[in-house]
C-alpha cells in the first residue's frame, strides 16, 4: 500500500512527553552568526575562516533538545532544506568555497532520518568530491522525536 | 570489587591467574602483554565491549576473585545473540588513513615467513631482498608512519598513558630489531637474520593489532570534532612530505614480492 512521503506523514507524539525534571535558568544561545541560509550566507564570511561548520537541516534544531549545548557550540552554521528549497547547485557551490577558500576544518552535516533529508549529504559529498582540498566529514542523523539514531565519520 | 578495579593487571593475574584466561575468551589481550601496568577499569574501558559481554565478563571476573560469594551467573547463549564480539570498525578518516597503512606493513610482515624459507633454502644470502625489506620497514613503517603516531597523534593525548607508553616502547623494541637485523646481514649471519625477522613479525603483528582493535577506537571516542579536523590536516601535510612518488614506490615493493612469494603456490 503506498502511503505517501515518509517525511511528511503525520504522527502525533503527545502521549510519550513525560514531564521531565523542571529546568531553571536560562541557556545562552551558541549562534554566533548572522545569517544562517545557506542562499544568505557567504562562505566567505570570517566566521567560517578554518571553522568547524555545521551544516543542518532545517527541522533537525526543531527537533533536537539540545541543539545548541551539544551541536552547535564551538562551529558555524548554515542551514537549509533539501527537499524544499531551490537551485541546490548553489548549495554545492557554496559547500566547495567553504572547503577551498575559507579552509574549512571539518563539516559536520546534521539530518533528519526521513529519507529525503539524505539529499543534504548527498550534496556535501557532490562538494567534497568536487575539491581539491579533502577535510573530514561527519553526519549525524537525528530522528523525529529528537534521539541521535547515529554519528559516524564518511 | 573496586579495589581490584583500581589494580594493575599484572597484580590482578598476578594474584588470580585465572583471569588471564577470561580476558583472552573476551578477546583482550592484556595478558600476555610486557608492562601490564594498565589498570583492570581502564582496561575494560578502553576495549568498549559491548556492554552484555561487559557484564558477562566481569561477572566471571567476580567469581574468580570472590569464589564464595553468589554470583548470578546469566546465560552466554542469550547475551551473545546478535551481539558480534567485535562491533563493526568505523574510524575517523585521519585514523582510517594509519589504518590503511597498517595494511601495506601488514602484507609485507606476511611476506616474512616466506623471506626466511627462501634465505634457508639458498646457499648464498640475497643481501638485495633483505636491504630492501630493511629500507621499507625504516622509511615506510618506521619514519613515515611511526612518526605520525609519535610526533602527531599521541600528542593529542597524555602521552603519560600506559597505553602510549607501551606503543612508544614497541617501536623502540621494533628499532632494536631492525639494527640487529642490518648487523646480522653485514655479518652473514643467517641465524640472526632469520631471529630477527621472526622478532620483528611478532611485535609489529601484535602492535598494530593492538592500535587497530583497540587504541585508535579508544582515541576516536575522545578525539573531539575539530582535533579530528586538525589531526587530518596534520597527517595530509606529513604525507606531502613523503610524497605519493616514495609511497607508490613502497605498494609496487610489496606487490613485487607478493608476485615473487605468493604467486607461484
Ligand atoms: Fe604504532
Ligand atoms: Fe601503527
Amino acid at each position: 500500500m503506498f502511503e505517501g512521503c515518509p517525511g511528511a506523514s503525520m504522527q502525533d507524539f503527545r502521549e510519550g512527553i513525560k514531564e521531565t525534571r523542571q529546568e531553571n535558568g536560562k541557556r545562552q544561545s551558541q549562534l554566533k552568526q548572522w545569517p544562517i541560509q545557506l542562499h544568505l550566507i557567504s562562505p566567505l564570511a570570517p566566521y567560517y575562516d578554518e571553522a568547524d561548520v555545521l551544516l543542518s537541516a532545517d527541522c533537525v534544531a526543531y527537533a533536537l533538545g539540545d541543539f545548541h549545548k551539544d551541536y552547535l557550540k564551538g562551529k558555524s552554521i548554515a542551514i537549509g532544506c533539501p527537499k524544499l528549497d531551490d537551485d541546490k547547485e548553489v548549495y554545492v557551490d557554496k559547500i566547495k568555497s567553504w572547503i577551498e577558500d575559507a579552509k574549512i576544518n571539518t563539516l559536520t552535516v546534521m539530518i533528519m532520518q526521513v529519507p529525503c533529508c539524505g539529499g543534504l549529504l548527498h550534496l556535501a559529498e557532490q562538494a567534497v568530491k568536487a575539491s581539491k582540498r579533502k577535510i573530514p566529514i561527519k553526519a549525524i542523523v537525528v530522528d523525529i522525536q529528537g534521539g541521535i539514531l547515529s554519528e559516524e565519520w564518511v | 570489587m573496586e579495589k581490584y578495579l583500581e589494580k594493575s593487571i599484572k597484580e590482578v593475574i598476578k594474584e588470580f591467574p585465572k583471569v588471564s584466561q577470561i580476558l583472552d575468551e573476551y578477546n583482550i589481550g592484556c595478558a600476555p602483554c610486557s608492562i601490564g601496568s594498565c589498570m583492570l577499569k581502564d582496561i575494560i574501558a578502553i576495549h568498549s565491549l559491548p556492554i552484555m559481554r561487559e557484564i558477562e565478563m566481569m561477572r566471571k571476573i567476580e567469581k574468580v576473585i570472590y569464589p564464595k560469594r553468589e554470583v548470578k551467573m546469566p546465560l552466554v547463549n542469550e547475551l551473545t545473540q546478535g551481539t558480534s564480539l567485535f562491533q563493526e570498525k568505523k574510524y575517523s578518516p585521519p585514523l582510517k588513513k594509519l589504518v590503511a597503512e597498517h595494511t601495506l606493513i601488514k602484507r609485507y610482515l606476511e611476506l616474512i615467513s616466506k623471506i626466511i624459507e627462501d634465505i634457508n633454502a639458498a646457499s648464498r644470502i640475497d643481501k638485495d631482498l633483505i636491504l630492501k625489506g630493511i629500507d621499507f620497514i625504516k622509511s615506510y613503517a618506521d619514519k613515515f608512519h611511526h612518526a605520525k603516531e609519535e610526533r602527531i597523534l599521541f600528542k593529542y593525548f597524555d602521552e603519560n598513558l600506559d597505553i602510549i607508553k607501551t606503543m612508544l616502547k614497541d617501536h623502540e623494541t621494533a628499532r632494536g630489531y631492525v639494527k640487529d637485523l642490518f648487523e646480522g646481514l653485514e655479518k652473514e649471519d643467517k641465524i640472526i637474520i632469520i631471529e630477527n625477522l621472526n622478532n620483528y613479525n611478532l611485535l609489529l603483528k601484535e602492535h598494530i593489532k593492538k592500535e587497530d582493535e583497540i587504541l585508535y577506537l579508544w582515541m576516536d571516542r575522545n578525539l573531539s570534532a575539530h582535533q579530528v579536523g586538525r589531526l587530518f590536516a596534520e597527517f595530509s601535510d606529513a604525507d606531502k612530505n613523503i610524497g605519493e612518488v616514495e609511497t607508490k614506490k613502497y605498494e609496487e615493493f610489496i606487490f613485487s614480492l607478493e608476485e615473487r612469494f605468493l604467486k607461484k603456490d
